[in-house]
């Protein structure tokens, strides 16, 4: 009997659909894979299976039965064990706590230690994971940590446990490690969804395949029935939503920033590129290492290795200021946690990275002030033009462009974006087009990160792909989207 | 919620706290005796004066959701420093009574300073948690004022002291600033001298913070470290600022009672730094960063300072004071989250 069931589920969060009607059909003893690119509505549809979100049609059935109540609670109680990438575990607690966490075992109404450490070991080593059970988890590895998780899943006897993309992180032999695992669980009869953009791993391991599109089902069926190449373009699959217009004027012929062998962590030796006039897409899935590289120019984060040179001078920044004084800026990803004080006034955000400008000798003057930042309020068309408000009570279209306000004050040579139009709507999204290609017709050099293969295709003049930490390849002329995600898939 | 409504609670919650002193003022006017007098005011001004310089260096440290809890210590530490300089025969010796005074405030003075900047670098360089960091400058602090003074305070000497005028004469003469009043007419107490360096200090303080470059990124790194480094603020040297600021004014508050008292004891200031995070957070200052004010600092000591004269005046008890301290503290958070939720759900205005 089919062990789960899911008919027409649809998600709405404000400005998207996340899921629109779809189905989902888990055997019992299979792996199940579900595939799709970025925002295509994955982890929306594990939240729903693991009784975290709650859908707004659709129904649930479980083994048969029509499933109510929705939430973690309940989905636990049925057998289901939700791994996501960010482990819910206690760092500072041993695997054995963590393993009995909320269903500890008792004695006489204290804690039944030596249960606890007995039964975890012999799951711990049913997964071929020899550790001691007390030993705090923050100190295992992040392989490690997820066979913790996974020995929860088998002491809750679940049955069914889905994995949010387990393998993106790890080296070879830990995912052959985690496979076989994950082979083990099939043969005990427990059903594994399986979240991953690997597609080698997928075809390898999984029986049946789900493709999510833009939150709709786009394929399902037998993993032996669709081959790579199918798979990519179905997940693909999709008209190009932004006109794509040509460049006011050509770049410049030579490099005016220039990155040779830049490491970092699992950033490995990546060398780039970008000219003034020039639009440069950086492309590759999530966790890719694009944001830690756009960090290293930005002088966020400091480079072990690698050299980089801006207008045919060294440029080495210790520091985002170091940064802005040679005219490099970086538009962060995550604009609450990055971009802005929200509780400051869009002026006072606006006039931050350039406060030198309207200030003598260190004292503000406030006209000068207040001129300014209504003028880069109007330039960056923040809507209405109050730069009194607060920047907490503003739309996140407002709040992006309060951002590029504030960058564009600061006159940069180079202005590095990363997702410039994540979650803001489509008008706003719109608009912070215009400014960066005005931005490159300006003489800018410019540098786009991401995950929306329409956006990138639209705007970038040319595109380097990257693929766990490495340049995988580059696409230049009409990006294609076919050529671009096979890059960043490793697929080619 | 309507605009009308949304802006008159956003009013209330700026004014609240002053609406509340003057309600107090008010009340105590009506039934405590000889509140409403010019000489109970300078009084008033006089005590608070002390908690009023510690809680403007801590609201700017709060700002940046930072915590001071050296400055009672460091006071005590500044006072003794203070007392040793102004009785050392050599000294007076060399640069006279008036030399030595004014000689002996600026050592009071950059001992604090000194260690603020030790608390800031340690916080800003080391990123070691700053209420761990002032514990333990808190501790050093105390157990330095001890061992220079032998546990006993360092003051008036004794007499038969051959250098019993000239010692006597260099209390006087710091005594002058501490322990002064300025002369007003029409009234026959005056102002007291650390009142008015309190005022002129928290001016300076309100300027500092809302004109000037500084003050900008004491704000922006208290809203937000993360975004304000990325906008290429000096978040450490903001930090290291702050905590130098925070301890100037404990040593300033240490030379003003040294004088005041003509004495500098080993255990002066002895838990004044919950006094001062007490009246900062009273005065709408946030201790989860980003929000604050001088003039909010001022609001709060005067608060703290205007019920404590009431209480005493009507002729409560002591004990019954501290109960009606901590209720008002509960309260000022309680109006703040109410105020909040009435905002919808902004932490910022």
């Amino acid at each position: 009997m089919t062990l789960l069931t899911l008919r027409g589920i649809t998600k709405r969060y404000p400005g998207v659909t996340a899921l629109d009607a779809v189905d989902l059909d888990v055997e019992p003893g299979t792996v199940h894979a579900i595939v799709g690119e970025n925002g295509a509505g994955k982890s929306t549809l594990l939240k729903i299976i693991a009784g975290a979100a709650t859908p707004d049609a659709g129904s649930v059935t479980w083994n048969g039965r029509p499933v109510t109540v929705q939430s973690p609670r309940e989905a636990l109680g049925r057998g289901v064990t939700v791994i996501y990438q960010e482990l819910a575990l206690v760092p500072a607690l041993g695997a054995a706590a963590n393993i009995y966490l909320g269903m500890e075992p008792r004695r006489r109404g204290l804690l039944d230690r030596g249960a606890m450490r007995a039964g975890a070991a012999a799951a711990l080593a049913d997964l071929g994971l020899l550790v001691d059970p007390d030993r705090p988890v923050q100190e295992l590895s992040v392989a490690q940590r997820q066979l913790v998780e996974l020995a929860r899943a088998l002491v809750r006897e679940a049955r069914l446990v889905a994995l949010d993309e387990p393998t993106a992180t790890l080296t070879a032999h830990e995912v052959a490690h985690l496979v076989a695992q994950i082979e083990w669980l099939r043969a005990k009869d427990i059903a594994v969804i399986f979240v991953s953009h690997r597609l080698d791993e997928v075809r390898r391991l999984a029986d049946t395949v789900t493709v999510l599109r833009d939150g709709r089902r786009a394929w399902s069926g037998a993993a032996h029935d669709i081959d790579e190449p199918t798979l990519i373009r179905t997940m693909v699959g999709r008209d190009v939503v932004f006109e794509r217009r040509p460049p006011g004027r050509p770049p410049a012929p030579e490099p005016f920033l220039s990155v040779r062998g830049l490491s970092r962590g699992w950033v490995r030796d990546v060398s780039f590129d970008v000219a003034r006039g020039e639009i440069l897409g950086l492309a590759g899935l999530v966790g890719s290492g694009r944001s830690e590289v756009a960090r290293l120019i930005a002088g966020i984060d400091r480079p072990e290795r690698g050299t980089m040179t801006l207008g045919g001078g060294p440029y080495r920044p210790r520091a985002p200021a170091d940064a802005i004084r040679a005219g490099v800026v970086y538009f962060p990803e995550d604009r609450k946690q990055q971009g802005l004080v929200l509780g400051m006034r869009i002026r006072e955000n606006v006039t931050l990275a350039a406060l030198r400008r309207v200030a003598r000798r260190g004292w503000i003057r406030p006209a000068a002030e207040r001129d300014v930042a209504v003028a880069a309020a109007a330039r960056a068309d923040v809507r209405p033009p109050d730069v009194e408000r607060r920047a907490a009570h503003l739309s996140g279209g407002n709040q992006q462009k309060v951002v590029l306000a504030k960058w564009l004050l600061t006159d940069a040579e180079v202005c590095l974006f990363d997702e410039p139009t994540r979650g803001v709507d489509i008008g706003a999204k719109t608009e912070i087009h215009r400014q960066i290609r005005a931005l490159a017709d300006a003489g800018k050099a410019v540098l786009v990160i991401s995950s929306e293969l329409p956006e990138l295709i639209a705007l970038a003049d040319r595109a380097v792909v990257l693929r766990e930490g490495r340049v995988q390849g580059q696409v230049t002329g009409v990006l294609a989207p076919e050529a671009l995600t096979a890059l960043a898939f490793g697929a080619a | 919620m309507s605009p009308a409504r949304t802006a008159r609670s956003a009013w209330i919650a700026r004014y609240g706290v002053v609406l509340a002193l003057v309600a107090l003022c008010a009340v105590a006017a009506v039934f405590a005796p000889g509140f409403f007098s010019f000489a109970n005011a300078s009084t008033i001004l006089l005590h608070v004066s002390t908690n009023g310089i510690l809680t403007l260096g801590m609201t700017f440290v709060i700002i940046t959701a930072g915590i001071d809890l050296s400055v009672g210590s460091l006071l005590g530490l500044a006072g003794v420093l203070v007392a040793a300089a102004l009785t050392a025969p050599g000294l007076i010796g060399a640069v006279g009574v008036g030399g030595a005074a004014v000689i002996a405030a600026l050592i009071g003075l950059a001992a604090g300073a000194t260690a603020g900047v030790a608390n800031g670098a340690l916080t800003a360089f080391l990123g070691i948690n700053p209420f761990i960091v002032t514990l333990a400058t808190m501790t050093i602090a105390r157990g330095a004022a001890r061992l220079i003074t032998g546990g006993v305070p360092i003051g008036f000497p004794p007499i038969g002291d051959p250098a019993f005028t000239r010692k006597v004469a260099a209390l006087d003469a710091l005594h002058g600033f501490g322990g002064g009043r300025l002369a007003l007419p029409g009234s026959a107490s005056g102002l007291p001298i650390p009142a008015l360096v309190m005022l002129a200090l928290v001016a300076l303080g309100a300027l500092t913070l809302t004109r000037t470059r500084f003050g900008r990124y004491v704000y922006a790194v208290g809203g937000n470290e993360e975004a304000a480094r990325l906008s290429g603020v000096p978040v450490r040297a903001v930090k290291v600022g702050v905590y130098a600021i925070s301890g100037a004014c404990a040593g300033l508050a240490g030379v003003l009672l040294t004088g005041q008292l003509r004495s500098g004891g080993p255990d002066a200031g002895m838990l004044y730094e919950l006094n001062a995070i007490a009246a900062a957070v009273i005065g709408g200052a946030s201790l989860m960063g980003g929000v604050g004010s001088a003039w909010g600092a001022l609001t709060g000591a005067l608060l703290i300072g205007v019920l404590n004269n009431a209480l005493d005046l009507i002729g409560v008890q002591a004990f019954w004071q501290e109960i009606a301290k901590g209720a008002i503290i509960l309260l000022a958070v309680l109006f703040d989250v109410w105020t909040k939720q009435r905002n919808g759900g902004s932490a910022h205005d």
